[in-house]
């Protein structure tokens, strides 16, 4: 028997963690300035995660290349969960860590930007990935949950935005925010210019 | 007022003056950027709240309906385009592929085969897509989940027609006031996240399946313990 309580229970228990989303907002400035700066400077956004963070890689990707609102600029990005061949068969060669890590050894430069995604912050293929992609020079953000796991532990990314909730599906809901809000507000520092150009601090 | 020299850097100034905007402007700029976050996080608390008000009594009967369907052996089909593509992948894996603690179901994202997408989009067009999946999948004991924001994609439209005319119980997911979706008789379930916002629309969305989902499961699970 599912009854209307259950139902209120499941959706108000996202409130809590979606309010201390706030305390994030601070690192997510920085972290939409340091993104802004790499696309001025040509970069593309590289985004990876595995399961259902999969998907959020390819909403990410979607999201920058083809706004949703009217007017803004088109902006290079890539997600690589979609080359199915690539990732079967590098999983099966060189094992699932390294997924990502070869994809962004062949396609990345320096100037681009990596976006690894782990409900927990344990994903040893994106944990891969924002290693080849520091070793290429790359800028690496991570979106983590839970207590961030290793990824946060071990300073796996330069910014790392976290969604502070043990459940899997409340992270996930929490940082499809995160991304959008990223996605909207690099947007705000193309208007100004003068705070793009590299080495610009606050 | 005196014009610049030209060629002087006075003059290149004049006529460039972002590329000599002051880097003092970054913590005004930074602050306005945390503040939009704080007000962004505050908006989808809101829609959350919203939704749990004029929602969760059809959530959970909707949910009994899935389990039900379920447990005849259906299977969950799952659309959508853009961002809802995602949403809808997102859906089948959280059926089929659970985590240790869950009873996996069968379920299937229509996106996810681009050839059959792009076959379809090349020789037909892009409003049959979805619609001629489910007339090739569809069964009496499944279920079709389509997600908008707009509701108002042609091939939703045409796939809930299919989906309601061979029997599938049909669930909707749309934004705004749910447009074209909220005017379909071919839709059992329609769930509106009421904002004018594309971005809140869908994490209000993914509340919606992800609960849809869960409470899915424990009507499955307390029906299947009747029957033992």
């Amino acid at each position: 028997m599912t009854d209307r309580a259950e139902a209120v229970r499941l959706l108000e228990s996202r409130a809590a963690p979606s309010a201390a989303l706030a305390d994030q907002a601070g690192a997510i400035a920085d972290t939409c300035h340091a993104m802004a700066v790499r696309f001025h400077q040509g970069g593309k956004l590289i985004v990876f995660g595995t399961g259902g963070p999969s998907t959020d890689a390819q909403h990410v990707a979607v999201e920058f290349v083809h706004p949703v609102i009217v007017g803004k600029r088109a902006l290079p990005a890539i997600s690589l969960t979609t080359d199915i061949a690539t990732v079967t068969g590098t999983a099966e060669r060189d094992g699932i860590s390294e997924i990502f890590a070869h994809q962004i050894r062949y396609l990345a430069a320096p100037a681009d930007m990596a976006l690894g995604i782990s409900s927990d912050g344990n994903s040893p293929s994106v944990l891969g990935g924002l290693a080849a992609a520091r070793a290429g020079g790359l800028l690496t953000i991570a979106l983590t949950g839970g207590d961030g796991g290793q990824i946060a532990a071990s300073r796996a990314a330069e910014h790392v935005l976290l969604a502070p909730s043990p459940d899997p599906r409340i992270v996930k809901e929490l940082q499809v925010t995160l991304y959008h809000v990223l996605w909207e507000l690099v947007h705000v520092f193309f208007e100004q210019p003068g705070v793009l150009a590299p080495g610009v601090v606050a | 007022m005196a014009q610049p020299q030209p060629g002087t850097p006075a003059a290149m100034e004049a006529l460039y003056p972002f590329l000599y905007a002051s880097s003092s402007d970054l913590p005004a700029v930074l602050a306005q950027v945390r503040e939009s976050t704080v007000a962004k996080t505050l908006e989808i608390a809101q829609l959350r709240q919203v939704i749990c008000e004029r929602e969760a009594e059809r959530l959970a009967a909707c949910a009994e309906a899935a389990a039900a369907r379920f447990a005849a052996g259906g299977r969950l089909l799952a659309f959508g385009n853009g961002g809802s593509a995602t949403d809808a992948q997102q859906l089948a894996t959280l059926f089929l592929n659970p985590g240790p603690a869950t009873r996996p179901l069968p379920a299937y994202a229509l996106g996810s085969d681009t050839s059959v997408v792009t076959a379809l989009c090349n020789d037909i067009g892009v409003e049959v897509v979805f619609a001629r999946q489910i007339a090739a999948f569809g069964t009496s004991d499944d279920i079709a989940v389509g997600l908008s924001t707009s509701g108002n994609s042609e091939n939703l439209v045409r796939a809930f027609e299919e989906a309601s005319r061979r029997g599938m119980l049909t669930v909707g997911l749309a934004g705004y006031e749910g447009g074209k979706m909220a005017e379909l008789d071919s839709i059992d379930y329609l769930f509106v996240a009421p904002s004018a916002s594309v971005h809140r629309i869908q994490e209000a969305q993914t509340t919606i399946y992800q609960v849809l989902w869960e409470l899915t499961s424990g009507a499955l699970a307390w029906l299947e313990g009747q029957r033992a």
